[in-house]
């Protein structure tokens, strides 16, 4: 048993390969409450089905969550107390404005990486770091440049192959994986202009090009928390109703991917390369402040010629239930609130007359 | 001084206060009979019992009158200072400075409860979609947006990281509506690793060094945030002189706390006592003064304790607390039911615990900050709170939720399965919205059912 569970793009799958484990995002179904594992009320149904996938499923060597929502954050301490497998609670820093906030999430990969040795895992020559790196960012830009050729439901489901057991090695992947400074794309500067920690990795189809909406499809973005696997058959019901998701801005799609690796930096200290990757790209709406995320979004609807936004959201979730308010008025584009709590039997059919009653306004 | 202390309505008030006026009392320039805050709209002290002391009447108007100090401040020159979430640090930095106040915005989180829903603050959040799902604090944003509480400060901060996802979901949206925040950086409070550099905290408990250091950098930066703002050097006899002036403000609170909750008659109702602790967080925006009401309270309290009277029967079950209550009139019901309070986590013990005078003042602030409850594990919260009821001699323990508070839904399970685990008391969670009326039958009876547990256990 080497699976190592996580919760959160803020943990990178790399830095736990690397140490030869198999890391696992886990990809989870809806649990119901469940009062003696101490998930009462009041729980989003996301928080709530990881304690129950962690609690009830196949055990992994050891489980690392995050701090990026207070739920998952007391959510560790509760799998702590009731699961045989270790658990680690990563410090993911709010703030990104200072040094001071980078050399945390720094330090604590660091830690994370004596918790992986001591579970039995191997630290990583600078090297072999680099390398598996370079797998991964070679596997995430083979997808984003397969985005347009598959459905919602396909990218979904092969991001989360990509942060699952599988790795980078999956058939999309066109190119072998590169070596340090070698057939990759280039690091882009910061944004003049922007939060500071603007994405360095050229996101969307064919790396930045405005893409092209696919025929018979309305061009929409879809943005959010984590998707459970049961939001599959959403992701379909939008394509049966006549849109074509050209933005998956959700946790669990290419809006928590990491930004291209520093290429210098990757040959002198890889592992500052991957923090500063991952905790200086990816924008979120729990970071403080987060008009990074509306920066973000705001370039992406535009180069996708996005004409409506759906916003996923868990009842329960106030990080991104306090920011539909927010998107709504900041958007140029009509935005459709996608509640959903996971408990009501039925909500499948509310969605579904949302979804198809906000395209027809649409067409 | 000789009569018998009791809980009064606000009807008795009016009569009581009648009668120290015949007496002499001599009230600070805020005084007044409180009927008058009813007048201004503090509906729910309509519902209150009260404890009938000058000094607690002292202390309500203090408490009630803070938006009034705020814009009295404000037309003075001073510099306004909005403090969000920390509970407790970063006005002990803002009071060591000349001219300079800090409140929380946060404490909005009172106001429906107090007016009873007639501000309205509650409708104008729901109007920006942060409906009831969030925790009551989001009254905060909408005293942001109508502007007829506290004035708008010049400067807000705001903590994050290991904080709750209400307050830090509505601070950014409050940002986002064009008041900008200086956000710093409290990272979730970890055990340190067996070879890692660790230093104690107010409180008992551990962090690595390196937190520490972390939040010692961060509360520098708010620090010149401060100095930028006034104009002023916040130099470290300025801070340790501010530091110097909490801890009286926490050694006055330690001593009315220990006699309250240890006396053989209570001597002050958990009301009242609820109160004078939300006195240390930020003082009320007047940290003097604030010293003063304390020390009047303190004084009252020890009268009380030397000639054995108090305000609730002897033979009251002593429950401790956690969480604060939306709806003060909880504190009420609970003594109604033949409870008192013994002993207390409203979310903000490190607000009362003494900020180290040995350390140099950042470092000291640091260590404070980091002994947030709510910034470390539920365990570790837990852990305290065992210590405390056994120190108080409590005999059960409410754990209050917060509705719609993100760390109420874990929490509860964790500091109820290690109370009884250690302790083997009885645990009860309720959840006490800003108005409890629709649901007092409810609450009253599962408080019943606890003292009755309580009192059962003592036969035993």
């Amino acid at each position: 048993m080497t699976t190592v569970a996580y919760s959160s793009p803020f943990v990178p799958a790399e830095w736990i390969a690397a140490h030869g484990l198999r890391p696992s995002r886990l990809q989870l179904r809806p649990a119901r409450c469940e009062p003696a594992a101490g998930v009462v009320r009041e729980v989003c149904p996301y928080t709530r089905a990881f304690v129950g996938a962690v609690l009830s499923g196949p055990a992994s060597l050891a489980v690392v969550m995050t701090t990026t929502c207070d739920q998952m954050r007391h959510a560790a301490e509760l799998i702590e107390r009731r699961a045989d497998q270790p658990v680690f609670l990563l410090n993911v820093p709010s703030t990104w404005q200072t040094a001071a906030a980078g050399e945390l999430y720094l330090e604590e990969l660091r830690r994370l990486g004596r918790f992986l040795v001591q579970l039995g895992g191997t630290a990583p020559s600078p090297g072999d770091l680099a390398n598996v790196m370079l797998a991964y960012e070679s596997a995430r830009t083979s997808l984003q440049d397969a985005r347009e050729s598959m459905s919602a439901r396909q990218f979904a489901e092969a991001v989360g192959a990509i942060d699952g057991c599988q790795g980078p090695s999956r058939s999309w992947k066109t190119a072998p994986p590169g070596r340090a400074g070698l057939d990759v794309p280039a690091f882009q500067e910061p944004h003049p202009s922007g939060w500071g920690y603007r994405p360095t990795r050229q996101r969307g189809p064919a790396h930045g090009q405005a893409a092209r909406p696919a025929a018979g499809g309305i061009p929409l973005g879809l943005v959010g928390g984590p998707l459970l696997m049961s939001d599959c058959a959403m992701l379909d019901l939008i394509e049966q109703a006549g849109g074509r998701v050209v933005l998956d801005a959700t946790e669990s799609g290419e809006r928590t991917m990491p930004g291209a690796f520093d290429r210098r930096a990757i040959r002198d200290d890889p592992l500052q390369a991957l923090a500063d990757a991952y905790f200086g790209t990816i924008p979120d709406v729990w970071r403080r402040p987060n008009d990074g995320f509306y920066e973000w979004l705001g370039h992406e609807l535009r180069a996708r010629q996005v004409r409506g936004v759906l916003l996923r959201r868990y009842i329960w979730c106030d990080l991104w239930h306090a920011e539909l308010h927010r998107l709504r008025e900041w958007s140029p584009f009509p935005v459709l609130d996608l509640d959903a709590c996971h408990d009501e039997n039925g909500s499948p059919g509310r969605t579904a007359g949302r979804i198809e009653a906000f395209l027809e306004m649409l067409a | 001084m000789n009569r018998t202390a009791r809980r009064i309505t606000l009807n008795e008030w009016d009569r009581r206060y009648a009668e120290l006026c015949a007496a002499g009392l001599r009230e600070p320039d805020y005084g007044g009979p409180l009927r008058r805050h009813v007048d201004d709209g503090d509906l729910r002290l309509l519902k209150l019992r009260m404890d009938d002391s000058a000094a607690s009447l002292r202390l309500w108007n203090f408490l009630l009158t803070e938006e009034e100090r705020l814009h009295r401040a404000r037309a003075e020159g001073k510099r306004i200072v909005g403090v969000m979430k920390d509970l407790g640090t970063v006005p002990v930095m803002a009071y060591a400075l000349p001219e300079c106040v800090a409140f929380y915005p946060d404490g909005a989180w009172w106001i429906p409860c107090v007016m009873e829903r007639s501000a309205g603050l509650l409708d104008v959040a729901d109007s920006l979609g942060i409906d009831d799902s969030f925790c009551p604090v989001r009254a905060m944003l909408g005293a942001f947006v109508n502007e007829a509480h506290f004035p708008i400060p010049e400067m807000l901060t705001c903590s994050v990281g290991a904080t709750c996802d209400d307050v830090s979901a509505i601070a950014q949206r409050i940002e986002a509506l064009g008041f900008p925040i200086l956000w710093w950086e409290i990272p979730h409070r970890r055990r340190p690793d067996p070879e890692e550099a660790a230093v104690e905290l107010p409180g008992e408990f551990r962090a690595p060094q390196s937190q520490v250091a972390l939040v010692r950098s961060e509360l520098q930066r708010v620090g010149r945030a401060l100095e930028a703002l006034t104009g002023q050097r916040l130099t470290q006899r300025r801070l340790s002189a501010g530091i110097a002036r909490a801890n009286r403000v926490r050694r006055c609170l330690a001593e009315i706390r220990r006699l309250a909750f240890t006396a053989s008659a209570c001597p002050l109702p958990a009301l009242e006592m609820l109160i004078a602790e939300m006195l240390a967080i930020h003082f009320c925006s007047d940290q003097q003064e604030a010293i003063c009401v304390l020390e009047e309270l303190l004084e009252e309290v020890r009268h009380r304790v030397d000639a054995g009277t108090g305000v609730l029967p002897t033979d009251a079950a002593g429950v401790f607390w956690v969480n604060p209550v939306a709806d003060l009139r909880v504190m009420n019901l609970l003594e109604d039911a033949g409870g008192r309070v013994c002993g207390t986590d409203y979310l903000f013990c490190h607000a009362l615990d003494p900020i180290p005078e040995d350390l140099p003042p950042m470092e000291a602030l640091a260590r404070t900050a980091l002994a947030d409850p709510m910034v470390g594990s539920s365990a570790d919260r837990a852990g305290r709170i065992c210590e405390d009821v056994r120190r108080f001699g409590a005999e059960a323990v409410v754990i209050s939720h917060v509705p719609g508070a993100s760390h109420c839904a874990m929490e509860g399970a964790v500091i109820g399965e290690i109370v009884r685990t250690r302790l083997g008391i009885p645990v009860l969670e309720i959840e006490v919205p800003p108005i409890t009326d629709s649901m007092e039958p409810t609450l009253r009876t599962r408080l019943e059912a606890l003292v009755e547990t309580v009192v059962n256990r003592r036969r035993r």
